[in-house]
């Protein structure tokens, strides 16, 4: 067995995962950064996201059409759930926003079983991705090569977004300062808005792209939200570079931990974000908290 | 005074009520009260506190996997059991909450479900202790000691969950009028403030967290000989959802208000069981309904000039918004 | 005269830096038992950063803290408070929904040997009240000592800090900018209860202010503060009449 090929095709199945976790972790952070608030259901809108997939899937007969139906979807819900519900609370302390968005993760787990069932549903790779290279000798599916590319470019995209755009400036200078932004002549609670849509499509995408390895399940949300919740511990709350790192860290993590310590996998992703909430107790790139 | 006739009363109608109810009623006012337990044990944390837990489900799981474990596997009484697994999950809680206390606000809540997530998934690969997913089956009430076996049958085991209940009302209104529970409440109303002025808020957070688990284990732990069994189920995220329903939908920081929300959620589920299986749906709906109009909870709505209502006006009439002021 | 009089504080080159930026820069100062000491300076001068620095709420890059000759280096905010150093913050921070007799007591309860008991506790709060509503009195917060402290007036609210530091007792007292947000009227009338409680020089105070007229009617030794460095300390004439101190104000020293 070629080391070096399994050293890298090791990475690369890390990486691919990464980016499932980034699409999680960077949405929930960005809702962070803005809003102050953290989104429970963010692991909800990640499944809701697989199986508005698989039913796009079913009904256009398109991956790639699923992969912009389901976001838009998804974001659009959740950008109407902030305009309906979570606006009335701002004034009050976070435990408010977690308990509502928890209770929105019970309806959304709930009508998710009602419209599609108990079974798990398999969404098939588009034809050009459900292959396999040998990389040095070592086999590896392309799907989750382009997993691992997308995941490179939606970073690049959201970071060129939030760099470049007005919308994106907004963002930024309303994470700095939400007053001065609203006395200066723009609507934070429309941007409010935007970002908890664009947060919860990116939950959205991840699962739209992780549908096809790990099929469309009511375990998704749980799973999900925790995975995000380590995240952005690790990297710190609302730090967008900080859920990028900790998306990396805890998939070589979960990765090279199954192979080496199958028994223990799940508890090193805990004895990392233990090391360093210890260390660091605001996360990585967080702010001191 | 009318609070100590009102729960007087409640007493003796509950005491009362073997007399008149069927045994399915039985069974299910049995749970109702082991979940009331439940939920009183997570309300010094949430309403006394303010520390919002998505986890507590753990300590219900230690305390049900424990006592089944021992029935099982010793011939110690129930008696003694009970209390030994209630102990374990406050120990247990010592570790988790000297980790969890690492964050505040947010951090700590998510924390707490990592916990007990990893928890559930150390109950399924861990088979001889909790039997992965089959569970553990067939656990007894193990009479003594001195041969004491009225705990066994159904009206006997109903009184013991009913003492405990009780018993565990009086010694939380004991814990959060105590100046440990006052610093308590300076913790849920201004954590930084208490810490300046002295309090090492953090020893005072882990031992609420402590004193929370052993009272959710001990529930637990009457869980488990109450219905023979325990499951991984016991441990999963959405009890802990749930129990955090119960507290908040009976009303946050009055005690009697989550065992009120345990009775609610029991009647309410069952009610809906019979004519639709996704009950979990309205659940949800109740909750938020409860989180936006009502954060007070029932038992607020019932008494009047609730402490919870009282607090709200404080803070927002409050100059300056009212939670400025409570900024660090 | 010839033992010098005991130093309670003392900061000995104390430096705090935020990335590349010097809030607090070698400062060294000393604080007298008995002492009323006001530390002043235009904004962003770094007297928060000095009073966070010696209650442990912020860690300093070098330098040392010794009160009544133990070094507080490493210790945090709740072990400073019970060595005896209390203190009010910049904006208000009480618990809005106890009443102000509550809010008291439980600053008195820190410092009481059973303030950990978890049942009872009629003799803790006994004493804790007494000392807390003794606070309120000197004060004059006695006629609202029932009402939620989160529907007190400002200015109420502000003393209210204050005679929670001094329900602790402590043996230096940090009052920072004690009448931040308060009107002409209820600057004065805060001006003279705190005139009235220093006027028996029993109290150790370090006091952070903007208003020079509160600093000059209060402290009797000054210390003035610029970019984070000591420019001048002395008594308020001296430091009246500094060259230094005059530019710094009139914004030049550039």
């Amino acid at each position: 067995m070629d080391f070096l090929g399994f050293l890298i095709t090791q990475c690369l199945n890390a990486l691919s995962q990464a980016a499932l976790l980034f699409f999680l972790g960077v949405g929930l952070t960005l809702i962070f950064g803005i809003m102050r608030i953290v989104n429970f259901a963010h692991g909800a809108f990640f499944m809701l996201g697989a199986y508005v997939g698989y039913s796009s899937v079913a009904v256009v007969g398109s991956f790639w059409a699923a992969l912009i139906i389901a976001p838009l979807l998804v974001g659009g819900f959740g950008a109407a759930f902030e305009l309906g519900i979570l606006r009335r609370l701002y004034r009050r302390d976070h435990s408010a926003f977690l308990m509502v968005t928890f209770g929105l993760t019970l309806i959304m787990g709930e009508a998710i079983r009602l419209l599609w069932g108990v079974n798990a549903l398999e969404v098939a790779a588009p034809q050009a991705l459900s292959g396999i290279v040998f990389i040095l000798g070592e086999p590896f599916p392309i799907y989750r090569l382009f997993l691992a590319g997308a995941g490179i470019v939606v970073a690049i995209v959201i970071w060129q977004f939030l760099e470049r755009t007005r919308l994106g400036l907004l963002i930024r200078a309303t994470s700095q300062n939400a007053e001065m932004v609203h006395a200066l002549g723009t609507d934070v609670r429309l941007v409010r808005s935007a970002v908890f849509g664009i947060g919860c499509g990116l939950a959205g995408i991840g699962g739209v792209l992780a549908a096809p390895l790990v099929t469309a399940s009511l375990a998704m949300a749980p799973n999900a939200v925790i995975d995000t919740f380590v995240i952005v511990i690790i990297g710190g709350m609302g730090s967008f570079v900080g859920s990028a790192i900790g998306a990396l860290l805890v998939a070589f993590v979960q990765v090279f931990g199954t192979y080496y310590f199958p028994d223990l996998a799940l508890a090193l992703m805990y004895l990392v974000m233990l090391t360093v909430l210890v260390v660091r107790p605001g996360g990585l790139l967080g702010k001191e908290a | 005074m009318n609070a100590r006739y009102g729960l007087a009363a409640a007493t003796l109608i509950l005491a009362l009520a073997p007399l008149g109810l069927p045994p399915y009623a039985m069974t299910l006012l049995t749970e109702a009260l082991i979940l009331g337990l439940f939920a009183m044990s997570l309300d010094l944390m949430v309403g006394y506190t303010r520390l919002l837990s998505f986890g507590h489900a753990a300590a219900y799981g230690l305390g049900a996997y424990a006592c089944g474990n021992l029935l099982l596997h010793t011939d110690m009484p129930l008696l003694f059991v009970v209390p030994i697994a209630a102990v374990f999950s406050g120990i247990v809680a010592i570790v988790v909450a000297w980790v969890c206390t690492l964050a505040s606000g947010v951090s700590f809540s998510m924390l707490t479900l990592a916990f007990a997530q990893l928890l559930y998934a150390v109950a399924f690969k861990w088979t001889s202790v909790t039997g992965a997913s089959d569970g553990l089956a067939g656990i007894p009430r193990s009479p003594g000691p001195f041969g004491i076996s009225v705990f066994a049958g159904k009206a006997g085991f109903y009184y013991l969950v009913l003492g405990c209940l009780l018993g565990e009302l009086l010694f939380c209104r004991a814990l959060v009028s105590s100046p440990f529970g006052a610093v308590l409440r300076g913790i849920r109303e201004n954590e930084a403030k208490t810490l300046s002025l002295g309090y090492n808020t953090r020893r005072y957070k882990i031992a609420v967290v402590a004193i929370a688990f052993a009272l959710g284990g001990l529930a637990g732990a009457l869980y488990a000989p109450f219905a023979g069994f325990a499951n991984t189920e016991l441990l999963f995220w959405l009890f802990s959802g749930q129990v955090l329903i119960m507290v908040i939908v009976g009303g946050a920081g009055t005690l009697v208000g989550p065992i009120i929300g345990a009775a609610f959620f029991m009647l309410v589920s069952n009610l809906l069981s019979s004519w639709t299986d996704s009950w979990a749906l309205f659940f949800g709906l109740i909750f938020i309904g409860f989180v936006l109009f009502a954060p007070q909870g029932i038992w607020g709505l019932l008494t009047s000039t609730s402490p919870a209502k009282r607090r709200r006006s404080a803070r927002e009439s409050a100059p300056g918004g009212g939670a400025a002021i409570g900024a660090p | 005269m010839g033992v010098p009089p005991l130093a309670l504080l003392e900061l000995d080159q104390l430096t705090r830096r935020f990335g590349g930026i010097v809030a607090v820069d070698r400062v060294t100062m000393r604080v007298e038992a008995g002492e009323v000491r006001a530390v002043i300076g235009p904004n962003g001068a770094g007297k928060s950063t000095l009073f966070n620095l010696i209650t442990g709420v912020v860690a300093p890059t070098a330098g040392a803290v010794r009160f009544d000759d133990e070094a507080l280096g490493g210790l945090s905010a709740y072990a400073v408070c019970q060595r005896g150093i209390s203190r009010t913050f910049q904006i208000t921070s009480l618990f809005p929904e106890m009443t102000a007799r509550e809010n008291a007591r439980l600053a008195a309860q820190a410092r009481h040997a059973r303030r950990w008991q978890p049942y009872g506790g009629r003799a803790v709060f006994g004493d804790a009240g007494t000392r807390g509503d003794a606070a309120l009195e000197r004060l004059g917060l006695t006629h609202v000592a029932t009402r939620p402290a989160g529907l007190l007036s400002h200015g109420d609210q502000r003393l209210l800090e204050v005679a929670m530091a001094l329900a602790q007792q402590p043996r230096l007292l940090l009052l920072d900018e004690p009448t931040q947000g308060l009107s002409v009227e209820e600057t004065a009338q805060a001006v003279e209860t705190l005139a009235g409680l220093l006027a028996d020089g029993v109290m150790t105070v370090l006091l952070v202010e903007h208003d020079m007229e509160v600093v000059f009617r209060l402290a009797r030794m000054i210390t003035v503060l610029h970019r984070g460095a000591v420019i001048a300390d002395g008594s308020p004439d001296a430091v009246k009449a500094d060259a230094d101190v005059q530019r710094a104000y009139l914004g030049g020293l550039a």
